[in-house]
Protein backbone atom coordinates (compact mmCIF):
# COMPACT_ATOMS: atom_id res chain seq x y z
CA UNK A 1 0.00 0.00 0.00
CA UNK A 2 1.28 3.06 -0.84
CA UNK A 3 2.62 5.41 2.36
CA UNK A 4 0.95 8.69 1.88
CA UNK A 5 3.68 10.35 4.62
CA UNK A 6 6.62 9.30 2.10
CA UNK A 7 9.11 12.27 2.09
CA UNK A 8 7.62 14.07 4.10
CA UNK A 9 9.22 15.79 7.30
CA UNK A 10 7.94 15.04 10.46
CA UNK A 11 8.39 16.75 13.40
CA UNK A 12 9.54 14.40 16.27
CA UNK A 13 12.26 14.58 19.00
CA UNK A 14 14.63 11.71 18.97
CA UNK A 15 15.65 9.97 22.19
CA UNK A 16 19.03 9.33 21.23
CA UNK A 17 20.56 8.06 24.26
CA UNK A 18 23.30 5.84 24.06
CA UNK A 19 20.92 2.89 25.04
CA UNK A 20 17.62 3.80 22.81
CA UNK A 21 18.15 1.76 19.22
CA UNK A 22 17.02 3.93 16.89
CA UNK A 23 17.63 1.77 14.19
CA UNK A 24 16.42 -1.96 13.75
CA UNK A 25 16.60 -4.51 11.13
CA UNK A 26 13.10 -5.90 9.09
CA UNK A 27 15.78 -8.70 8.02
CA UNK A 28 16.69 -11.98 10.71
CA UNK A 29 19.89 -12.03 8.86
CA UNK A 30 20.42 -8.15 7.98
CA UNK A 31 23.06 -8.40 5.60
CA UNK A 32 27.24 -7.26 6.13
CA UNK A 33 25.51 -3.52 3.88
CA UNK A 34 22.53 -3.44 6.13
CA UNK A 35 24.67 -3.47 9.43
CA UNK A 36 27.19 -1.13 8.32
CA UNK A 37 24.79 1.60 7.01
CA UNK A 38 22.62 1.05 9.87
CA UNK A 39 25.16 0.93 12.31
CA UNK A 40 26.77 4.21 10.72
CA UNK A 41 23.66 6.19 10.85
CA UNK A 42 22.83 5.28 14.59
CA UNK A 43 26.12 6.27 15.43
CA UNK A 44 26.03 9.43 13.77
CA UNK A 45 22.90 10.16 14.98
CA UNK A 46 23.78 9.45 18.41
CA UNK A 47 27.34 11.21 18.60
CA UNK A 48 26.10 14.45 16.70
CA UNK A 49 23.57 16.42 17.73
CA UNK A 50 23.22 18.50 14.82
CA UNK A 51 21.68 15.40 13.13
CA UNK A 52 19.08 14.39 15.27
CA UNK A 53 16.65 16.73 14.03
CA UNK A 54 16.95 15.88 10.63
CA UNK A 55 16.81 12.01 11.45
CA UNK A 56 13.37 12.92 13.65
CA UNK A 57 11.68 14.69 10.87
CA UNK A 58 12.78 12.49 7.91
CA UNK A 59 10.08 10.46 6.80
CA UNK A 60 11.07 8.38 3.49
CA UNK A 61 12.10 4.97 1.74
CA UNK A 62 15.85 5.39 0.11
CA UNK A 63 17.52 2.26 -1.28
CA UNK A 64 21.14 2.09 -1.34
CA UNK A 65 22.19 -0.16 -4.74
CA UNK A 66 26.29 -0.86 -4.32
CA UNK A 67 26.71 -1.62 -8.86
CA UNK A 68 30.01 -3.31 -8.23
CA UNK A 69 28.58 -5.96 -5.39
CA UNK A 70 25.31 -6.71 -6.61
CA UNK A 71 23.61 -5.70 -3.24
CA UNK A 72 21.57 -3.37 -1.65
CA UNK A 73 19.57 -1.78 1.27
CA UNK A 74 16.28 0.03 1.78
CA UNK A 75 16.54 2.61 4.85
CA UNK A 76 12.95 3.17 5.92
CA UNK A 77 13.16 6.23 8.05
CA UNK A 78 10.00 6.52 10.45
CA UNK A 79 10.69 10.06 11.53
CA UNK A 80 13.28 9.62 14.98
CA UNK A 81 13.47 5.46 13.93
CA UNK A 82 14.53 3.57 10.83
CA UNK A 83 14.01 0.58 9.96
CA UNK A 84 16.73 -1.20 7.04
CA UNK A 85 15.72 -3.77 4.93
CA UNK A 86 17.97 -6.47 2.98
CA UNK A 87 17.56 -5.32 -0.78
CA UNK A 88 15.38 -2.68 -2.52
CA UNK A 89 11.59 -2.65 -1.08
CA UNK A 90 9.20 -0.82 -3.01
CA UNK A 91 7.60 2.63 -3.23
CA UNK A 92 10.94 4.46 -2.19
CA UNK A 93 11.28 7.78 -2.56
CA UNK A 94 14.67 8.42 -3.64
CA UNK A 95 17.74 5.60 -4.98
CA UNK A 96 20.77 5.93 -5.50
CA UNK A 97 22.78 3.45 -7.13
CA UNK A 98 26.59 3.75 -7.66
CA UNK A 99 29.63 1.52 -7.09
CA UNK A 100 31.15 0.73 -3.14
CA UNK A 101 33.77 3.53 -3.49
CA UNK A 102 31.28 6.55 -4.46
CA UNK A 103 28.58 5.06 -1.95
CA UNK A 104 31.25 5.46 0.77
CA UNK A 105 32.47 8.89 -0.89
CA UNK A 106 28.79 9.77 -0.05
CA UNK A 107 29.03 9.74 3.38
CA UNK A 108 32.07 11.80 2.93
CA UNK A 109 30.54 14.95 1.75
CA UNK A 110 31.00 17.82 3.23
CA UNK A 111 27.98 19.57 5.13
CA UNK A 112 28.36 23.55 4.51
CA UNK A 113 26.09 26.85 5.11
CA UNK A 114 22.30 25.96 5.05
CA UNK A 115 22.95 22.45 6.11
CA UNK A 116 23.86 21.77 2.03
CA UNK A 117 26.00 19.34 0.77
CA UNK A 118 29.80 21.07 0.00
CA UNK A 119 30.63 20.02 -4.14
CA UNK A 120 33.15 22.07 -4.54
CA UNK A 121 35.64 20.05 -2.64
CA UNK A 122 37.72 17.26 -3.42
CA UNK A 123 34.87 14.71 -2.45
CA UNK A 124 32.79 16.77 -3.29
CA UNK A 125 34.06 16.93 -7.19
CA UNK A 126 34.16 13.35 -7.29
CA UNK A 127 30.89 13.16 -6.29
CA UNK A 128 29.33 15.77 -8.93
CA UNK A 129 31.62 14.11 -11.35
CA UNK A 130 29.94 10.46 -10.72
CA UNK A 131 26.31 12.47 -10.72
CA UNK A 132 27.62 13.85 -14.30
CA UNK A 133 29.40 10.74 -16.08
CA UNK A 134 26.21 8.69 -14.88
CA UNK A 135 28.24 6.49 -12.76
CA UNK A 136 26.58 7.63 -9.99
CA UNK A 137 22.82 7.48 -10.36
CA UNK A 138 19.58 9.33 -8.10
CA UNK A 139 15.83 7.70 -8.85
CA UNK A 140 13.48 10.63 -7.81
CA UNK A 141 16.37 13.15 -7.17
CA UNK A 142 15.10 15.92 -8.76
CA UNK A 143 11.25 16.13 -6.75
CA UNK A 144 13.00 14.90 -3.37
CA UNK A 145 16.20 17.69 -3.31
CA UNK A 146 15.08 18.41 0.43
CA UNK A 147 15.05 14.86 1.60
CA UNK A 148 17.99 14.06 -0.56
CA UNK A 149 19.57 16.49 1.17
CA UNK A 150 18.72 15.54 4.99
CA UNK A 151 19.66 12.03 3.81
CA UNK A 152 23.22 13.16 3.20
CA UNK A 153 23.58 15.24 6.72
CA UNK A 154 22.82 11.87 8.14
CA UNK A 155 24.58 10.00 5.91
CA UNK A 156 27.57 12.43 6.47
CA UNK A 157 30.19 11.54 8.76
CA UNK A 158 32.27 14.74 8.03
CA UNK B 1 63.00 -10.25 -2.32
CA UNK B 2 59.64 -11.70 -1.42
CA UNK B 3 59.08 -12.09 2.30
CA UNK B 4 56.94 -14.44 4.06
CA UNK B 5 53.51 -13.46 4.42
CA UNK B 6 52.40 -12.01 7.90
CA UNK B 7 55.74 -12.40 9.14
CA UNK B 8 57.73 -9.88 11.37
CA UNK B 9 59.75 -8.96 8.11
CA UNK B 10 56.37 -8.17 6.15
CA UNK B 11 55.06 -6.28 9.00
CA UNK B 12 58.45 -4.03 8.33
CA UNK B 13 58.17 -4.04 4.29
CA UNK B 14 54.50 -2.77 5.15
CA UNK B 15 55.54 0.09 7.68
CA UNK B 16 58.13 0.91 4.90
CA UNK B 17 55.83 1.08 2.33
CA UNK B 18 52.89 3.07 4.53
CA UNK B 19 55.86 5.96 5.10
CA UNK B 20 57.07 6.03 2.08
CA UNK B 21 53.38 6.85 0.78
CA UNK B 22 52.74 10.60 0.28
CA UNK B 23 48.77 10.36 -0.54
CA UNK B 24 48.73 8.24 2.67
CA UNK B 25 50.57 10.95 4.79
CA UNK B 26 47.62 12.95 3.51
CA UNK B 27 44.79 10.94 4.04
CA UNK B 28 45.83 9.34 7.19
CA UNK B 29 46.26 12.98 9.28
CA UNK B 30 44.42 13.37 12.26
CA UNK B 31 44.00 9.44 12.61
CA UNK B 32 45.10 8.62 16.21
CA UNK B 33 43.76 5.40 16.93
CA UNK B 34 45.54 1.91 16.52
CA UNK B 35 44.19 -1.01 13.70
CA UNK B 36 44.58 -4.45 14.41
CA UNK B 37 44.46 -7.08 11.71
CA UNK B 38 43.04 -10.55 12.79
CA UNK B 39 44.58 -13.15 10.25
CA UNK B 40 42.74 -16.25 10.82
CA UNK B 41 43.88 -19.47 10.34
CA UNK B 42 43.70 -21.83 7.39
CA UNK B 43 45.15 -25.55 8.15
CA UNK B 44 44.29 -26.49 4.76
CA UNK B 45 46.53 -23.22 3.39
CA UNK B 46 49.38 -24.20 5.23
CA UNK B 47 48.58 -20.94 7.67
CA UNK B 48 47.79 -23.59 10.95
CA UNK B 49 48.03 -20.52 13.47
CA UNK B 50 45.76 -17.28 13.45
CA UNK B 51 48.23 -14.09 13.45
CA UNK B 52 47.47 -10.54 14.88
CA UNK B 53 48.87 -7.45 13.27
CA UNK B 54 49.44 -4.54 15.34
CA UNK B 55 49.65 -0.94 13.79
CA UNK B 56 50.13 2.33 15.95
CA UNK B 57 49.07 4.18 13.42
CA UNK B 58 49.28 8.53 14.22
CA UNK B 59 48.71 11.23 11.82
CA UNK B 60 49.56 9.75 8.43
CA UNK B 61 52.58 7.88 9.58
CA UNK B 62 53.02 4.24 10.95
CA UNK B 63 54.72 4.96 14.05
CA UNK B 64 54.90 0.65 14.42
CA UNK B 65 53.62 -2.59 12.57
CA UNK B 66 54.48 -5.50 14.96
CA UNK B 67 53.14 -9.58 14.44
CA UNK B 68 51.45 -11.00 17.35
CA UNK B 69 48.81 -13.29 18.07
CA UNK B 70 45.37 -12.62 17.08
CA UNK B 71 44.53 -11.74 21.12
CA UNK B 72 47.24 -8.52 20.74
CA UNK B 73 45.21 -7.41 17.81
CA UNK B 74 41.83 -7.44 19.14
CA UNK B 75 43.00 -5.44 22.24
CA UNK B 76 43.12 -2.31 19.32
CA UNK B 77 40.74 0.38 18.46
CA UNK B 78 39.58 -0.78 15.12
CA UNK B 79 40.02 -4.79 14.47
CA UNK B 80 39.18 -6.00 11.06
CA UNK B 81 39.34 -9.83 10.96
CA UNK B 82 39.22 -12.24 8.48
CA UNK B 83 40.90 -16.00 7.29
CA UNK B 84 43.97 -16.41 5.34
CA UNK B 85 42.72 -16.43 2.17
CA UNK B 86 41.20 -13.07 2.21
CA UNK B 87 43.76 -11.34 3.34
CA UNK B 88 45.62 -12.78 0.67
CA UNK B 89 42.96 -11.78 -1.62
CA UNK B 90 43.35 -8.43 -0.50
CA UNK B 91 46.87 -8.04 -0.05
CA UNK B 92 47.10 -9.19 -4.02
CA UNK B 93 44.74 -6.75 -5.31
CA UNK B 94 41.85 -9.42 -6.25
CA UNK B 95 39.64 -7.97 -3.21
CA UNK B 96 39.17 -4.35 -2.83
CA UNK B 97 38.82 -4.09 1.31
CA UNK B 98 36.26 -1.76 0.86
CA UNK B 99 33.78 -3.55 -0.91
CA UNK B 100 34.91 -6.76 1.36
CA UNK B 101 33.49 -5.24 4.08
CA UNK B 102 30.79 -3.98 2.86
CA UNK B 103 30.11 -7.71 1.72
CA UNK B 104 31.21 -8.49 5.33
CA UNK B 105 34.25 -10.64 4.28
CA UNK B 106 36.45 -8.48 5.96
CA UNK B 107 34.47 -8.01 9.77
CA UNK B 108 35.19 -4.46 10.85
CA UNK B 109 34.51 -3.86 14.63
CA UNK B 110 35.32 -0.03 15.84
CA UNK B 111 33.61 2.96 15.22
CA UNK B 112 32.21 3.32 11.76
CA UNK B 113 31.77 6.67 11.23
CA UNK B 114 35.73 7.39 12.35
CA UNK B 115 36.73 4.34 9.50
CA UNK B 116 34.26 5.83 6.94
CA UNK B 117 35.81 9.37 7.41
CA UNK B 118 39.41 7.48 6.44
CA UNK B 119 38.30 5.57 3.52
CA UNK B 120 40.79 6.93 1.40
CA UNK B 121 43.44 6.08 4.19
CA UNK B 122 42.67 2.81 3.82
CA UNK B 123 42.34 2.28 0.58
CA UNK B 124 45.58 3.53 0.03
CA UNK B 125 47.08 0.84 3.06
CA UNK B 126 45.64 -1.83 0.96
CA UNK B 127 47.64 -0.24 -2.13
CA UNK B 128 50.69 -0.35 0.21
CA UNK B 129 50.53 -4.25 0.69
CA UNK B 130 49.95 -4.98 -2.89
CA UNK B 131 53.55 -3.15 -3.30
CA UNK B 132 55.11 -5.80 -1.12
CA UNK B 133 56.88 -9.09 -2.60
CA UNK B 134 55.08 -12.14 -1.07
CA UNK B 135 56.23 -15.45 -0.26
CA UNK B 136 52.34 -17.40 0.18
CA UNK B 137 52.46 -20.32 2.50
CA UNK B 138 50.06 -21.93 -0.03
CA UNK B 139 52.09 -21.00 -2.78
CA UNK B 140 55.01 -23.27 -1.55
Amino acid sequence: MHDADRGRMARRKVNAGADTALVDYADKEPSAFASMLGGLIEANVKSRPEKESDFARLIAKVGIWVTDIDEGVTLDFKGGRMTVHNGLESQRTITIRADAQTVMSLSNLKIGLFGLPVYYDEVGRGVAGKLLRGKLKIDGMLPNVVTLNAVTRIFSVQ
Amino acid sequence: MAVKAFSPEWASAFKDEVNKSTVYKTAGKGWKWTVGLVVEAEPDKHFAEPKGIVMDLFDGEARDIQVGSAADAQKCDFVITAPYSRWKEVSTGQLDATKGMLQGKLKLKGDLPTIVRYTKASQEMTECTTRIAVEWPDEK
